[in-house]
């Protein structure tokens, strides 16, 4: 969820260049010395009342001729301090003032073309070593062993940080992905109230002051009601105070904190992977200084603090990998056991599920939805599906609150409040979704958020609100949102599908490549066959006749025996050479289906058989046979098969009753051929409509048994079935279903 | 009614075939003497020749079989094609063959007629007799002045 107030955040504090104010806060001095010449070119003009030096006299000159005591002490740092982005604490100093002795503590860091040198005064009940901070600092590191979650962690960050600073209440502040903060862990004193829970909203941080709190680890203010202490220079060019200790704060900052009832603050960065994690946000009702030894030591506590945190998550992390692997690593298994990828998640939707830790899933490719858990409505998933294809085609896509990228997703809330999805291909576009259920939830505001500003009538300036008192918003629309271990492990599934869809493709390019050659080889062979394998046999038929005709009064019986079967043979090997061929260019010429009267078609064949049979008694059975769409060669040759079949193996009958008829199915039409005749054994169906399989001695019914070989292949080619029944004896059913809308394919 | 001159220009290089068509010609009382050639080259050095002769032979119909040795039927009869004399005499592709693509690559190259060498002499005996009464009879070829 977004607050409506970044615009004022935006317009007004975001543009504010804190790192250049100008001045400092008035507990200290700066000093910068330009590295080139050694002549000081800025300086706080607070110089005047603890040196009795003027600004203006001073500036432009040689910094050792200023302040020789100092520039003799500071030497070394002074002619090379540390690089820009850190701030080296050097030592407490005693230092002759217009006051007398004073002690101040030194900080040197760089900015731009100077070396800056800045000097705290040493709080007067501040510690005067490390050695009285050491044992916070062990007793930290050695409860940090202890501490069995993050939240116990805080909480020993934020007590120790207290028992050394001494401020009232010390915070720990967490940034969600919008920058709003939330406070994880407290310890306090009864001066200032709780905040723990609170939520504060992104505006109170502006982003460019994040940059300087994940550059500048600590930043303090002592006073809220400070007179800022200008810095003069006689370059027009503003000093860059973003390394400074002692940098002068937003004038809105010291109003917040005022309308907060918190005169001082420190604040130290919690940092992971260079990235602003947290706050350790320390306040005080009164003014408070802090020496900056002691600050030193909270930094060290805070790094300290971070890397546990960094471990311990890493850990929590690595543990919810290991666990969703697992989760991975069966989905994986199923997948590989199935012919579709998609088979092997949709039939286990619980692993699925559990994968992302959600409560419903959906499998999406342009043709098909499988919805598993509770998912919104099939219709709604469709369309959430056609929006994904269009707006969110990224490899993982993942939101806590859908309605508020799609709207459309407010009518399903309770189901679908929370989406992760994954895209597995963008060419024929295909998704896994996951669906979390909103949950209600309250949030606890410091404040209205809403109204993070006041604007003081008739001026552009800005006020923060006045009131921290607790706000409550009811959150609606959200889910639970999706932990770094859920996105990577559902980003490893893609990854794993798409491997898997990858390697089926290269298969299937291969298994198409080696199609293709053995058609082409297939092709070489029937065309060779063609030309040489025709010619003996018709030579041996050809000759064999010429010598039946010239010998034949010669010829003994058996002789003449000899030569017919002869010509018979060679005869059938080369009708079994045409049909082979015809077979095998079926299969290799494209259909062209137009509509094919079947009634018509079947009167055609049936004059065309009882020629052949004239002797014979055939009761013939025509039912209801309707149009249909098919290649009208390829159709007719298929009940040329049928019939002739019918007429044959009912020769033994002394009256052959053939059926034909129709019946319509789901989308198709079913013929059938039935007939009274030899039947067939149905274990051998099989068999039957294999190419030169035949059930019958070739004494009893002639044929080349490639008859219902050649049926089966055009009606598959159709799109259709061909099947039979029948008993040994008992007649037999021959089947074919030709669907109403066949598939155009080209010449396999 | 046909000239001495006149020649049916057979292209077949199995001996059997050659054999069993002479014998159907006969049969069928073919009048126009048959010239055989073996090969394509054969057939390619048969036409040359004929049309530098002085007194030549003419082609009134080439029966041409596809799978020869060396040069192809299909060749023989894009150089008959292509020729300016002769490819006007019709060709008959008489072959074992009944594969589509040698059918279209026939008719592409400007084959006349396509036929199939039936395997009983008496198919093949008809089949002779039909060529000559279509395609020596009925149908008009111009007479080539060479």
């Amino acid at each position: 969820m977004t607050l409506q107030t970044q615009d004022i955040d935006l317009t007004a504090c975001e543009r504010e260049p804190i790192h250049i104010p100008g001045s400092i806060q008035p507990h200290g001095l700066l000093l910068a010395v330009r590295l080139a010449d050694r002549t000081l070119a800025y300086a706080s003009t607070n110089i005047a009342e603890v040196f009795g030096l003027d600004p203006a006299g001073t500036l432009g000159r040689p910094f050792a001729e200023i302040l020789p005591d100092l520039s003799r002490e500071f030497e070394a740092p002074l002619a090379d301090p540390p690089p820009a982005g850190t701030t080296r604490y050097l030592r407490t100093v005693e230092i002759a003032t217009a006051q007398g002795q004073r002690t101040y503590e030194a900080a040197i860091s760089r900015s731009g073309e100077c070396a800056v040198l800045e000097l705290e005064e040493t709080p007067p009940e501040a510690v005067s070593s490390l050695d009285s901070l050491y044992p916070t600092l062990r007793r930290f590191v050695e409860q940090l062993q202890g501490a069995s979650s993050i939240d116990v962690l805080c909480g020993l960050a934020a007590q120790d940080i207290r028992r050394m600073t001494g401020f009232d209440r010390v915070l720990i502040y967490r940034f969600d992905e919008l920058w709003n903060g939330t406070v994880i862990a407290e310890d306090r004193n009864e001066v200032l109230p709780s905040y723990l829970d609170l939520r504060f909203p992104a505006s109170d941080i502006p982003a460019q002051a994040r940059e300087l709190y994940r550059r500048n680890r600590l930043r303090i203010i002592s006073d809220a009601n400070y007179t800022p202490v200008p810095i003069q220079s006689r370059s027009p060019e503003p000093l860059d105070l973003s390394d400074s200790v002692l940098r002068s704060v937003s004038p809105v900052h010291l109003e917040y904190m005022r309308n907060m009832g918190t005169l001082a603050s420190m604040s130290i960065s919690i940092l992971r992977d260079g990235q602003l994690w947290g706050l350790i946000s320390c306040h005080n009702k009164a003014p408070k200084r802090v020496s900056l030894q002691v600050r030193n030591a909270c930094d060290f506590l805070t790094q300290i603090f971070s890397l546990q945190l960094e471990a311990r998550e890493n850990t929590t992390l690595a543990e919810d990998r290991v666990r969703l692997g697992a989760v991975q690593t069966r989905l994986l298994a199923h997948m590989a056991a199935e012919d579709h990828f998609i088979a092997g998640l949709v039939n286990h939707p619980d692993d699925l599920m559990l994968l992302a830790g959600a409560e419903g899933a959906a499998v999406l490719t342009q043709d098909h939805c499988w919805c598993l858990g509770q998912t919104p409505a099939e219709e709604d998933v469709r369309t959430l599906f056609a929006w994904l294809s269009r707006h969110h085609q990224e490899d993982v896509f993942a939101t806590d609150c859908l309605s508020q990228v799609y709207p459309a997703a407010k009518a399903y809330t309770d189901r679908a409040s929370g989406l992760l999805s994954i895209s597995i291909s963008k060419a024929h576009s295909s998704y896994v979704l996951w669906f979390r259920p909103e949950v209600v939830q309250t949030v606890k505001w410091g404040g209205n958020p809403q109204k993070p500003v006041q604007e003081e009538a008739g001026t552009s300036r800005l006020h923060p609100r006045r009131s921290f008192e607790i706000w409550k918003e009811t959150v609606r629309e959200q889910s639970l949102a999706w932990d770094r271990s859920e996105i990577e492990a559902v980003r490893e599934l893609r990854n794993a599908i798409v491997g898997i869809v990858l390697r089926r493709a290269e298969e299937l390019a291969s298994i198409s490549e080696e199609l293709r050659r053995s058609n082409k080889e297939l092709e070489a062979f029937s065309y060779s066959v063609s030309h040489d394998l025709r010619a003996p046999f018709r030579h041996i038929v050809g000759y064999s006749e010429l010598l039946k005709k010239q010998e034949w009064a010669d010829l003994s019986e058996k002789g003449k025996r000899y030569i017919d079967t002869i010509i018979d043979s060679a005869y059938t090997a080369g009708t079994l050479v045409d049909n082979l061929l015809r077979f095998s260019q079926m299969g290799r010429t494209a259909l062209k289906p137009r509509r094919v009267d079947i009634h018509h078609l079947i009167d055609e064949i049936r004059q065309q058989l009882t020629v052949h049979a004239a002797s014979r008694r055939i009761d013939w059975v025509i039912g209801d046979l309707p149009e249909v769409t098919a290649d009208p060669v390829l159709i007719r040759l298929v009940f040329e098969n049928l019939l002739d079949n019918a007429v044959k193996y009912t020769r033994p009958r002394e009256k052959a009753r053939i059926e034909i008829g129709s019946t319509r199915n789901d989308g198709e039409t079913v013929f059938f051929v039935r007939d009274n005749g030899v039947g067939f054994d149905m274990k051998y169906i099989d068999k039957l409509f294999g190419v030169f399989q035949r059930l019958h001695r070739m004494e009893d019914f002639e044929g080349t048994g490639i008859g219902l070989a050649n049926v089966r292949r055009i009606v598959e080619r159709h799109g259709g079935r061909a099947w039979a029944e029948g008993a040994l004896d008992r007649g037999a059913t021959f089947s074919i279903a030709l669907p109403d809308h066949i598939m155009t394919e080209g010449a396999a | 009614m046909n000239p001495t001159d006149d020649v049916i220009l057979i292209v077949e290089d199995d001996p059997d075939d050659r054999h069993l068509l002479a014998r159907a010609c006969r049969k069928a009382k073919v009048e126009i003497p048959l010239h055989f050639a073996v090969d394509g080259d054969e057939a390619l050095a048969f036409l040359n020749g004929i049309s530098r002769a002085p007194d030549p032979q003419r082609p009134v119909v080439i029966l041409l079989d596809l799978k020869l040795p060396g040069r192809s039927g299909f060749e023989v009869l894009e150089w008959i094609k292509g020729h300016p004399i002769f490819r006007r005499v019709p060709v008959i592709i008489l072959t074992s063959s009944r594969e589509n693509v040698d059918l279209e690559r026939a008719y592409d190259l400007g084959a006349n007629s396509y036929l199939v060498k039936p395997a009983r002499p008496e198919e093949l005996l008809r089949m002779v007799e039909q060529i000559d009464a279509y395609w020596l009879g009925l149908n008009q070829t111009l007479r080539a002045a060479m």
